[in-house]
């Protein structure tokens, strides 16, 4: 199934080699994944370190075991202290 | 020049304006460097209510870039933020919750409003309030901030409409440490462009 990941800020560095017509902007691209893919899976073949982010699938906060479905928006955003 | 003799109409759309605001409902999480300016500023601009919550009791370390004052330290938040935000008009309905925040009583205490603004403190919390909100409050566009520590450039703060209901503000990458303080006048911008989303976002104007 394809999927649209997006990582945001520090994470880009971890989005996988992608041919042009893949990409969809500095930090989203389409990607191939098995079916029945869940949110967790993606984050450990992608191998993100483990510090907070926020997640979401299509707009709205998915939590790791969500499974995706062909044409989903994945979005990840590692958020920094301070305030 | 003589005055008009009524109101430009720019004053007059600006007055509807600041009406509009008056039936809104904001809540805050955090009343620190990022939440006790960005309550100040919806203050000024007219929002009608504010829904505030923090755990914490104001340090002397805090009057660094929070808006509280050296007679309150010690003091809640909550406290000493409502006594502050009353000095400048008892117009806006205040309702203050001291206690921390999370995915048990988030529903509970922001039910109702129309903006969810995002200011703690730490990665983590940052996280599960982002995460929380948006799965109790759908629909409820989410203001939250990043990166808003240490001596960079004022220009790279910026709001993003990062994803689904998410606003984003701050330079995203700049974290808190020994290196990197906070100071108050970057803490500002970044409140101030979390306090300015949030009005466009009443008005009518999501884009960032």
């Amino acid at each position: 199934m394809r999927v649209q990941l997006a990582l945001f800020a520090s994470l880009s560095q971890y989005l996988p080699e992608a041919a042009a017509e893949d990409r969809v902007s500095a930090h989203a691209q389409m990607v191939d994944l098995p079916d029945g893919t869940t949110v967790g899976q993606v984050i450990t073949t992608l191998g993100l370190p483990d510090e907070p982010r926020i997640v979401f699938v299509n707009g709205r906060h998915a939590p790791d075991e969500h499974t995706l479905a062909e044409g989903d928006r994945l979005a990840i955003f590692p958020p920094v202290a301070g305030g | 020049m003589p005055y008009p003799a009524r109101p430009a109409p720019a004053i007059e759309e600006y007055a509807d304006l600041r009406a509009r605001l008056a039936p809104a409902r904001v809540g805050i999480v955090g009343l620190g460097g990022l939440g006790s300016n960005i309550a100040w500023m919806l203050v000024r601009a007219g929002v009608g209510t504010l829904v505030l919550a923090d755990h914490d009791r104001v340090d002397a370390s805090n009057l660094e870039r929070q808006f509280y004052f050296a007679d309150q330290v010690g003091l809640p938040k909550t406290e000493a933020l409502s006594a502050n935000l009353r000095r400048i008009t008892t117009a806006t309905r205040l309702e203050c919750f001291q206690t921390h925040v999370d995915e048990s009583n988030l529903r509970e205490l922001y039910a109702g409003i129309d903006v969810f603004v995002e200011a703690v403190d730490t990665a983590h919390d940052k996280a599960m309030l982002v995460a929380a909100a948006s799965e109790q409050l759908p629909g409820v566009p989410i203001v939250a901030a990043s990166g808003v520590a240490g001596y960079g450039s004022p220009n790279d703060v910026i709001t993003r409409h990062l994803m689904g209901e998410v606003w984003m503000v701050g330079d995203l990458v700049s974290e808190v440490s020994a290196e990197h303080p906070l100071f108050a006048s970057r803490v500002a911008i970044a409140a101030g462009h979390q306090a300015h989303m949030t009005v466009r976002i009443l008005l009518g104007y999501p884009e960032a």
